[in-house]
């Protein structure tokens, strides 16, 4: 660790400043600013200038950009290096996470990271950048560990990264961390949030007001500011829509210029052809492809498919072979008669007293896997929540056969439909999965049924074999799983579904779909809010388009978004 | 979830939030002893009026003004009507007014209603953000404490988002067998939000060290700079005048009978 950072010291601290693209042309560090320091301040500059303060320099120095050091892009030699890496989480009996790991990253390379879930990329990640062991504390060994002298995060969620109230006031936290004089902190704040995209008429704009995609834009800004020579992105869109997710790819290309960057991803679509490498982990951590991306997507198909990986033309190969042909693409859909489950006529969901939601008249049949779109924000979740009755609403909804007045609360509701959340932690509420589904198993049951219920319910859900896990020790496909068994263990026929394959990879998202598939195809009905449009053309009979409030049947098939 | 509401920038959000914060709990100290209830009145009267220069409109300060009167009945009411006296004006059962009585109660009340209005117009003028980087500037509070609060404060609101999520899941699963009582309530509610919490404080420290937020080592510079002006003076000053005047009036003027609560 010391020796990697006194061999990267001398090279890279003098010359972060000048090799991103938009920021390095802005960042000409001395010759642009001093007019907006004033001359006056001059001798204090020599160590203003943010990118170290132990090689003094003087005003006059910062002239042509031509005799400044060479951008590291053009420096051969690597960005980062662990040699023979052992590394196992905290714990008795948890195994390696990695045996003997050698991997070697290129200056100015652009790696993607890819492998099944808890294979340790993320692990990886932290290590190629020195957060572990500095920081967070993981007991590791290796025999050379080389790491970036200037490294700068993204992680995934988008409300954990940032400590301070305003957008401002978040990159001039990076800056105050650098020592940035604080007269340079307002025009270094505007620059990195016009080199992310982020147009704000004020940079004093309240981070909570921002769209998920605009936090993670503002966590590259913040990155930016540091000026570093590795970007390391963990996982940057997981928790993204796709507008969100293109938003980020856009501004993460319009600012790495030449420096490192290593990506974490699943969701690779739209930055998978930029990379200069991609490297796939198998589950025991090993590397089990390396090469260019063109090589890996074509060579490695059957690897990727068998772990559960997104690649290019992971749905073409999925129609090719699924063992579950979806009701949307089946020739014998429709056919069946339709069995009403639930009618609405002009429902209104409230929120903070105004009316955010309203459906015209629809109705819902057994058989329907009716996929619910549009724009964040549009009303999507309210639309839900309404149904359940959890909010306040205004309107009819109507199911066959059950009087009015005893569908008014929640838990009458819940006796006819069922809901899952995007969080399912919130509703796992005790400390094994076998008692998660006995939980809500109705209470006549007696015993030995009520546990040879619970049985055939994880067998059904692919959870054989967890009983005795505490739910929030599974993974996040399992997780889900569990929350739409115990949703739907009280024989409700309605389902509704607030993104069920958020932030799950292939294997998971496809599991899940053919769970939901198989309980369609058993007489229930399903609503799903997504933002995946191959999930809509390929596994939805209907689609209703949410914008701006008002929910509609979206007429003309479900073909596109 | 938002916990910010627009207001005008005034004076008072201009004083040092350290010299707005050793004033307050001055205040605040300086209230105990007080005995005159002529004094402690104007007291009161006289920290209500910092609240009409908060730069908030007047109906909403009222409104977060409105539980100051509960405070006041209940705080002065026990009082009234069941502390101890000689000179007994009305009986009735258990409660039993006396001049003495009286007078502390109303005293005890009036204190309540300084110590509100004191704390609410120091919250209603100071940003944590402000309050933070001036105990950093001017008491050298160590910057890990000091990030560390703005970063827990920032979670405030999602915390409350959970919570609002966690009551929704849990009515519609219902309550199972042998989830009953407070306890079970409880543990309902505790575990979810503290995993989902203690998770997301892993995550915003390690997000922190990633900016390369060192703790104690190194000099930083500051975006806001916090230090003294004439705003400063005329603020202690303006309350050093209105105290002053409250202890000269309620002294030479009484308008109660009562002069000494003790």
């Amino acid at each position: 660790m010391k020796a990697a950072d006194i061999i990267l010291k001398g090279c890279i601290r003098s010359h972060t400043p000048t090799n991103g693209g938009e920021i390095g042309a802005a960042s000409t560090p001395l010759a642009a600013l001093a007019p907006a320091i004033g001359s006056g301040r001059l001798p204090s500059m020599t160590n203003a200038s943010g990118t170290g303060t132990e090689r003094p320099r003087h005003a006059d120095e910062a002239v042509p950009a031509a005799k400044r050091p060479t951008p590291p892009v053009q420096h051969a030699g690597p960005a980062a290096r662990v040699e023979n890496l052992r590394l196992r989480y905290p714990g008795e009996d948890t195994p390696l996470l990695f045996k003997g790991l050698s991997l070697t990253i290129e200056r100015g390379q652009k790696v993607l990271l890819l492998g099944p879930s808890g294979c340790g990329k993320s692990t990886l990640l932290q290590v190629l950048g020195g957060l572990v062991p500095a920081a967070i504390r993981i007991p590791m060994k290796a025999d050379c560990c080389l790491v970036p002298a200037r490294p700068g995060y993204v992680f995934q969620d988008p409300d954990s990264q940032f400590c301070m109230p305003y957008a401002d006031e978040e990159i001039a936290f990076a800056l105050e961390n650098a020592g940035i004089a604080r007269e340079e902190m307002p025009a270094r704040i505007s620059r990195c949030l016009e080199a992310v995209g982020l147009c704000l008429a004020d940079p004093h704009f309240p981070v909570a007001g921002m769209s998920q995609g605009m936090k993670q834009r503002l966590a590259i800004a913040a990155m930016i500011a540091m000026e570093p020579d590795a970007l390391l992105l963990d996982e940057p869109t997981a928790l993204l829509d796709e507008e969100g997710t293109r938003q980020v790819w856009s501004s993460l290309r319009s600012v790495w210029g030449g420096r490192t960057v290593i990506i974490v991803e699943h969701k690779i679509a739209g930055i998978a052809e930029d990379m200069d490498r991609v490297i796939v982990f198998g589950p025991d951590g090993s590397i089990q492809a390396d090469g260019s991306p063109r090589l890996v997507f074509r060579e490695h198909r059957e690897l990727l498919r068998e772990y559960g990986i997104w690649y290019p033309g992971f749905w073409e190969d999925y129609d090719r072979n699924a063992a579950i042909r979806p009701a949307a693409t089946a020739p014998s859909s429709g056919v069946r008669s339709a069995e009403l489950l639930l009618e609405l006529d002009g429902l209104e969901g409230w929120r903070g007293g105004r009316p955010k939601v309203r459906t015209g008249p629809l109705a819902v049949n057994a058989g329907d896997w009716i996929a619910v779109t549009g724009v964040n924000g549009a009303g999507k979740s309210t639309l839900l929540l309404a149904i359940m009755k959890l909010i306040k609403t205004k309107g009819s909804l109507y199911i066959p056969g059950i009087p009015v007045q005893s569908l008014k609360k929640p838990g009458d509701m819940a006796k006819h439909a069922a809901l899952s959340f995007q969080n399912p932690e919130f509703q796992l509420v005790t400390d094994s999965v076998l008692d998660e589904l006995a939980y809500s198993l109705p209470r006549s049951l007696r015993e030995p049924e009520r546990s040879s219920r619970a049985r055939t319910l994880m067998e059904n859900y692919a959870l054989d074999g967890l009983g005795g896990r505490h739910p929030y020790q599974l993974s996040m496909g399992q997780k889900r799983r569990l929350s739409v068994a115990t949703a739907m263990v009280g024989g409700q026929r309605l389902l509704l579904l607030d993104e069920p394959t958020f932030g799950l990879d292939a294997s998971g998202t496809v599991r899940m779909m053919e769970q939901l598939e198989r309980l369609r195809s058993g007489g229930c009905a399903i609503l799903m809010i997504t933002h995946d449009p191959e999930l809509v053309r390929r596994f939805a009979t209907r689609q209703w388009l949410v914008d701006g409030g008002l929910v509609a049947e979206r007429s003309g098939g479900t073909a596109c978004i | 979830m938002h916990l910010t509401f627009s207001h005008r920038e005034t004076w008072l959000h201009r004083v040092n939030p350290t010299l707005k914060l050793a004033v307050s709990v001055l205040l605040f100290v300086a209230a105990l002893f007080v005995h005159n209830p002529n004094v402690m009145a104007l007291l009161a009267a006289a920290s209500l009026l910092p609240l009409l220069a908060t730069g908030h409109p007047p109906l909403r300060v009222l409104l977060y003004a409105s539980p100051f009167l509960l405070v006041f009945i209940s705080s002065a009411s026990g009082m009234i009507m069941f502390g101890t006296g000689a000179t007994l004006w009305f009986e009735l059962g258990l409660i039993r007014i006396t001049e003495e009585s009286f007078y502390r109660g109303l005293h005890l009340g009036l204190r309540s209603l300084q110590v509100a209005a004191v704390g609410l117009a120091f919250a209603l003028t100071t940003r944590p953000v402000a309050l933070f980087y001036s105990l950093m500037q001017q008491l050298r509070m160590p910057s890990k404490y000091a990030y560390s609060f703005l970063a827990a404060l920032n979670m405030v609101p999602l915390l409350a988002d959970e919570f609002f999520t966690l009551r929704q899941a849990l009515q519609i699963r219902g309550a199972g067998p042998g989830r009953k009582g407070i306890y079970g309530r409880l543990r309902m509610y505790a575990l979810p939000l503290l995993a989902q919490s203690i998770r997301r404080a892993q995550r915003t420290a390690a997000a922190m060290e990633a900016r390369r937020f060192r703790s104690g080592s190194g000099k930083r510079t500051y975006y806001y700079v916090y230090g003294w002006s004439r705003i400063d003076a005329l603020y202690a000053v303006s309350i050093a005048a209105l105290w002053l005047l409250a202890w000269l009036l309620g002294t030479h003027y009484p308008l109660l009978a009562a002069t000494d609560v003790r």
